[in-house]
């Protein structure tokens, strides 16, 4: 994952305060000035580097600065910094009606969990992958297609599960997702499965038939979790598409997609406060095995390389 | 006039010579608008710059800072989008099927998901309905399902041109299966469609990252053992900064893997999901910008008539609005 651009520039922001004798107004201007052009051009939310920028500068109160050390100084700006970001890709720190436990699957109990997002944001891609991950930790998995409206979708479920060895449930010619959706999990219930994944059709809050049909499935299936997958390229309607999904369904997780590339995801994390919802999961690559778990903090500790930070503080 | 820029606007009412001072609260507000739009930060601080450049020194009357940021402005975005406007792929189609007695073909390319395998069926559709045999080669033969995905989709547009009653043109599906080499499927495709009388072959292409050399190579291989008539860039009307990125580093991958001494570059986009991102229509810039190559459609949804010229005012007009 390629987060190092970002970090690099976050840290250059920083590392601009480490020439001055004292960290003033202006100084602090110019540093939030690098550090909100960093993020934008890591499509984070605009309004959201905004608040960022707001929340520093009311953080980080320059009257009481004046009379510490420099170095106390430097280091009280990038506390500031730090749980800023940490707050972006965070909900539990922050937004109202967050979810502060992630998910996690209960052995022993069937786990429903359905899948949405926008077409081709990596949906059915990470139900294979998500199922692999829990059937290498013991649990009885099982994948639902109820994607009946894109050409070949239920082929390339099939042969995912195939490959990754997971039992899997769809058809060629019942048209009801609905329907498909309650056989599927009914089938796998009886057959005491732990981990039921429902994949979906890609959908947009336009598409009133096919946002319908997300919305009647999990009415009618009541999973456990709604995972949202966003793409880790989207840039800045990332936060209304987030809302949108939020607004018909319980999102209670994110997965961040094709994080593989040049991306730095900003766009996606911009989707953590549209929701209120962690990310749990991203996905670095096309294979089953190349899905990596979310940390937030230890996501920004890495983007910020915290050990380059050590190293500023004691200049 | 956008909310937001009442504040300034109208501040200098005689008439004197512009300087940066005056130009940059604008232009700080300008740049977070684009960004908002989905510009990429680069792209509209480039952009910005040449209005600020363009307009340092001159002098203005009445008008307002803004009128003028904004006019200057709108005349850049237009010249950007503008080549868009005027792709006449039929006619260049025609030029070769009837100039050079053999097959038009196009590679479709990009990223993963962005709607590659899709807009190349709503392609034919449109190239069926102008009385336009197809051969669709499916050189994607990594991603689950892709080939499957085709055969619907022929299955489909076969039916459709039965109802056209257009018994004089051919649909058809060249496949080899997953696992095979992808260049060689693309060449053994256009001699077939060149034996069996089929004007055009679409080349369909497994999604890759920018940043994955062995798929980038074998990219390359392909344009260049097939030496196409267009090379088509895929992209999502939803991605944001990346699009840079992208877009450079597949150029980069078509010239410098490809083994000739005269590389090809890409030479259109195709920009899908135009229905999904409302009046964030930033990334047609960022893309025509970065390329200077036109986009020739845009896809607007998910059934074969959701293909559309893009329209340069309309797209200017979104991106300038509040
Ligand atoms: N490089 C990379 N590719 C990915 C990743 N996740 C998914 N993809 C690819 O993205 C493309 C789309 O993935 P799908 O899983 O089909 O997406 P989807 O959301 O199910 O698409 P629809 O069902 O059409 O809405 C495929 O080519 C996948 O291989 C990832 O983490 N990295
Ligand atoms: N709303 C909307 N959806 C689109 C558009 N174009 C493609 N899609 C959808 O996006 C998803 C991915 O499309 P594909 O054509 O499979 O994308 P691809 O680039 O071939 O994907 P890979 O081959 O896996 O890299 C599908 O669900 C399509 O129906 C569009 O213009 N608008
Ligand atoms: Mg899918
Ligand atoms: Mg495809």
């Amino acid at each position: 994952m390629v987060l190092n651009d970002l970090g690099r520039k976050i840290n250059s922001a920083l590392a601009s305060l480490a020439h001055k004798p004292a960290i003033d107004a202006e100084a602090l201007d110019a540093m939030l000035k690098d550090l909100c052009r960093a993020l934008l051009e890591a499509d984070v939310n605009v309004k959201l580097v905004g608040a960022l920028r707001t929340n520093i500068k009311n953080l980080v109160n320059l009257d009481e600065l004046a009379s510490a050390p420099i170095a106390s100084q430097r280091r009280l700006v990038q506390r500031a910094v730090f749980d800023e970001l940490v707050r972006l890709v965070d909900p539990s720190v922050g937004a109202t009606g967050a979810t502060t436990d992630r998910w996690q699957p209960v052995k022993g109990k069937p786990n429903v969990i359905m899948f949405v997002g926008l077409q081709g944001s990596g949906k059915t891609t990470s139900c294979t992958k998500l199922a692999y991950y829990y059937a290498k930790k013991g649990f009885k998995t099982a994948m639902v297609c109820t994607d009946t409206f894109r050409a070949g979708a239920f082929d390339q479920l099939k042969q995912n599960a195939t490959k990754a060895k997971i039992p899997y449930y769809g058809s060629y010619t019942e048209t009801d997702p609905v329907q498909i959706a309650v056989d599927g999990v009914a089938r796998f219930k009886k057959d005491k499965f732990e981990l039921i994944i429902i994949d979906t059709s890609g959908c947009h809050v336009t598409e009133a038939e096919l946002f319908g049909e997300m919305t009647s499935i999990a009415d009618v299936v009541q999973p456990d979790n709604i995972i949202f997958v966003m793409d880790g390229t989207i840039g800045q309607s990332a936060e209304i598409q987030a809302r949108n999904f939020k607004n018909a369904v319980n999102v209670g997780s994110i997965v961040m997609t094709k994080m593989d590339g040049h991306a730095k995801g900003g766009g996606a994390i911009s989707a953590v406060a549209a929701t209120g919802s962690p990310i749990i999961f991203i996905g670095t690559g096309e294979h089953m095995q190349d899905l990596e778990r979310f940390d937030a903090r230890g996501f920004i500790s890495k983007m910020m390389g915290m050990g380059d930070i050590g190293g500023l503080v004691e200049k | 006039m956008p909310a937001f820029l009442t504040s300034v606007q109208n501040l200098f009412s005689t008439s004197r010579a512009l300087t940066r001072a005056d130009l940059e609260p604008v232009l700080a507000k300008m740049e977070n608008h684009l960004i908002g739009k989905n510009v990429a930060a680069e792209v509209t601080r480039d952009l910005l710059e040449s209005v600020a450049v363009a307009l340092e020194g001159k002098r203005i009357g009445w008008t307002s800072v803004y009128q003028h940021i904004r006019q200057a402005l709108e005349d850049r975005l237009q010249r950007i989008l503008l080549p868009s406007a005027g792709t006449d792929l039929l006619r260049d189609l025609q030029d070769v099927v009837r100039g050079d007695h053999r097959p038009y073909v196009m590679v479709m390319c990009g990223v993963n998901g962005v709607g590659k395998s899709t807009n190349l069926a709503k392609i034919t559709f449109w190239l069926l309905q102008n009385r336009v045999s197809v051969l669709i080669a499916a050189c994607d033969t990594f991603r689950s399902g892709a080939v499957e995905q085709l055969r619907t989709h022929v299955r489909n547009l076969r039916a459709l041109v039965e109802q056209l009653g257009h018994d004089d043109v051919k649909i058809e599906l060249f496949e080899r299966g997953y696992g095979k080499d992808a260049a060689g499927i693309a060449k053994e495709a256009t001699n077939y469609a060149k034996a069996n009388g089929f004007q055009t072959v679409l080349i369909d292409t497994a999604g890759r990252m920018q940043d994955n050399e062995p798929l980038m190579r074998s990219l390359a291989k392909l344009t260049a053992l097939n030496r196409p008539d267009k090379i088509v860039f895929v992209g999502e009307a939803l991605v944001g900064n990346e699009s840079i990125d992208q877009l450079t580093k597949f150029n980069t991958a078509l010239r410098d893997f490809s083994n000739q001494a005269d590389p090809r570059d890409i030479d259109a986009l195709l920009l899908t999901k135009f229905d999904l991102i409302a009046d964030k229509v930033g990334a047609a810039v960022s893309m025509t910008y970065i390329t200077r190559r036109p986009i020739l459609f845009v896809g607007t949804g998910q059934t074969y008539t959701d293909l559309k010229r893009i329209n340069v005012k309309v797209v200017v007009d979104a991106l300038l609005a509040a």
